[in-house]
């Protein structure tokens, strides 16, 4: 049993080092910088970012793409002011599949053809999925320009799946000759496949060929002409104005002021929102009122506010009966203080209820942000609460509601809608639909392109047609 | 006599960063709405250099339609003539009255409709009033903030000791401040 045991242990270390032997041949060669000097060839931001990140892309290289497109004339930037900046569609044609990904994007959100750069991160679009359609795009184009491939070629990666049969199958007999019943070998064997392949597919990805390395290096030159033309202040509207060395700029990651402005690829802010509600996009800061007379049914506010009403007066009758015994407090008015602050603290929130469930008042506007949050757990089970904060157009600071989980569900970030609210403890009571979103993400943010997607990527399962 | 001479200065001291921290933050806003008015000055004055263009592309394929061109015109001239916010926002929605009349006009001419100047002219002008509705906005935002801050205690103190005063927003007398889209 022991030899089964070091003979599967000795085949997986062996197995480990044939691994460590192909990584290590498979590395990309080291980059030396070439001259500083202009740009001589015309991969994409992108491809560049990719390239000179260690054929790892970055998050600026969506911003890079959007800048590229700006530069040439596919959409306009424009500053209105020194926290607003406007992207507005023009002409785009003859762009490829992640540059017509990222005009889609700012397509789906575009109203009269205008979106406010910081709505860009806005949008119903599962974030993780589009940037990974992104990134398979841009592989894509690297692969086709002849600037990198997969890291493990077919012929590394049947010698690494072939081999990992052996110390797996001799995982499968150890196991099969230590267990009493002889029956745990087959299952163990499949693990111990599994997780070696999983091992190898790990450290799979792109590396560089000769021509990309030498690509690379003529964009690190690149790059030392670039930063001494200090980008890294210059706002994404001065594209105008700098034109494509900005969109390059931003992808070597010297143009951080530009890349902040498009949050293309970055999740949207809790706290801070985009609405096009009313016609134009607008900022809205959104806040998370404290739950003690916040965003509960009005009936369990009720039955909050009584039991601290109840607790606080219990606590301070009992201090006004110690201070009484010194004849601090007078004796008589104990029992009178402890119902005085009982009182005037169960008051609160039941008036607020009170007010909202004879007051109810419809509401009208647009959805900004959907959150769950949790609020503790009791008997294992967790409890959320489920917020909704709606832009009606008259404030730019809104409050969240909330609401029930049933009718959360069905909704949807941008989303038009009537609700019947109490303003003064947050809850939403009733809420439809007037129209759904039709403005955010509706667009084939991953099929069109599954063409183009290296396999080794794995496959990307659309789900906005779900 | 000394602690209670201490703890009186140390208020002072307290209210004068006090003072200092609010007056900082209220001039912070009255930069934003001065930087807010000149991005809509800078678009309008974008709308009227086109208007003139405009008029004599029209005059050349329309030139009988004196009476709608002559309002353009005086729209202009007096969107020029305007110094107040409430002043110029009712010029501008006039001169916008006007060049929608005229639009409306130019539907009756399909040579001056297929003109390609004309186009570059009439959709250059409707990027322009997207953008003023846009700096509309954000300077009505900014005057919005700005009125909150010297409104409300305590800045109000300071506002009224150190001659911050209100700000007009940009609409006409009598309308509703929200975003106002037009097209053309």
């Amino acid at each position: 049993m022991t030899v089964w045991f070091a003979a599967s242990a000795g085949a997986a270390a062996l197995w480990a080092l044939l691994l460590l032997v192909l990584a290590i041949a498979t590395r990309t060669p080291d980059i030396t910088p070439g001259r500083p000097g202009a740009p001589v060839t015309d991969e994409p931001p992108a491809v560049v970012d990719l390239i000179t990140g260690g054929w790892r892309l970055c998050d600026e290289a969506a911003s890079a793409t959007l800048l590229d497109l700006a530069a040439r004339g596919a959409v306009r930037i424009e500053e209105v002011g020194p926290e607003l900046s406007l992207v507005r569609l023009h002409h785009a044609e003859g762009l490829n599949p992640y540059e017509q990904l990222v005009y889609d994007h700012v397509h789906s959100l575009a109203r009269d053809g205008v979106v406010a750069t910081g709505a860009l991160a806005e949008g119903s679009r599962h974030l993780g999925r589009w940037w990974k359609s992104f990134r398979k795009k841009v592989i894509a184009d690297a692969r086709q320009r002849g600037l990198s491939q997969a890291r493990w070629s077919r012929a590394h990666a049947t010698l690494l799946f072939a081999s990992a049969l052996v110390p797996a199958a001799l995982v499968a007999v150890a196991v099969t000759v230590a267990d009493p019943e002889h029956d745990g070998g087959i299952g163990a064997g499949i693990v111990a496949y599994g997780a070696l392949v999983y091992l190898a597919g790990r450290l799979n990805g792109e590396r560089g060929t000769d021509l990309g390395v030498q690509a690379a290096g003529h964009w690190l030159g690149v790059r030392e002409t670039l930063s001494n033309a200090r980008y890294a202040e210059k706002p994404a509207a001065s594209v105008t104005i700098w034109g494509r060395p900005l969109a390059y700029a931003a992808a070597l990651g010297l143009a951080p002021r530009a890349v902040r402005s498009l949050p293309v690829s970055v999740p949207a802010d809790d706290r801070r929102a985009w609405s096009d509600y009313g016609g134009m996009w607008h900022a809205v800061d959104v806040r998370y009122p404290s739950r003690l007379i916040w965003g509960r049914p009005p009936l369990h506010t009720v039955g909050r506010g009584l039991a601290a009403g109840f607790f606080a007066g219990f606590w301070t009758w009992l201090v006004l009966v110690i201070l009484s015994a010194f004849d601090l407090w007078p004796r008589g008015l104990t029992e009178p203080g402890g119902l005085a602050v009982g009182f005037a603290i169960a008051s609160v929130p039941a008036v607020r209820a009170l007010l909202d469930v004879t007051g109810q008042t419809w509401i009208e506007g647009q959805i900004v942000r959907l959150r769950r949050s949790q609020s503790g757990s009791n008997d294992n089970h967790v409890n959320d609460v489920y917020w909704c904060a709606i832009d009606e157009g008259s404030s730019r600071e809104l409050k969240a509601y909330s609401m029930a989980e049933d009718q959360w569900a069905r909704l949807s970030e941008g989303d038009l809608v009537r609700a019947r609210a109490g303003r003064r403890v947050g809850w939403i009571g009733e809420i439809e639909v007037l129209r759904s979103t039709t403005h955010r993400g509706h667009y084939a943010d991953t099929q069109d392109h599954l063409i183009d997607a290296p396999r080794n990527l794995g496959e990307v399962r659309p789900e906005w047609g779900r | 006599m000394i602690v209670f001479g201490g703890a009186f200065a140390v208020l002072v001291l307290l209210a004068a960063l006090l003072f200092i921290s609010i007056y900082n933050g209220l001039v912070h806003k009255r930069n934003a709405v001065e930087n807010a008015w000149a991005q809509v000055d800078v678009q309008l004055k974008r709308r009227h250099d086109l208007v003139p263009n405009l008029v004599e592309v029209v005059r050349g394929y329309a030139g009988h339609e004196r009476q709608t061109l002559t309002a353009v015109t005086a729209a202009r001239a007096q969107a020029l003539g305007a110094h107040t916010p409430a002043e110029m926002a009712s010029a501008e929605n006039a001169l916008t009255g006007a060049l929608k009349t005229l639009f409306a006009v130019t539907e009756s001419y399909p040579d001056l409709k297929a003109s390609q100047n004309f186009a570059e002219l009439q959709e250059e002008l409707a990027t322009t009033e997207n953008r003023i509705a846009y700096s509309r906005q954000y300077y009505n935002d900014a005057v919005l903030t700005y009125s909150n801050a010297i409104q409300t205690v305590p800045a109000n103190i300071v506002a009224g000791m150190s001659g911050f005063t209100a700000r007009e927003y940009f609409q006409a007398p009598g309308e509703e401040r929200g975003p106002v889209q037009v097209r053309f």
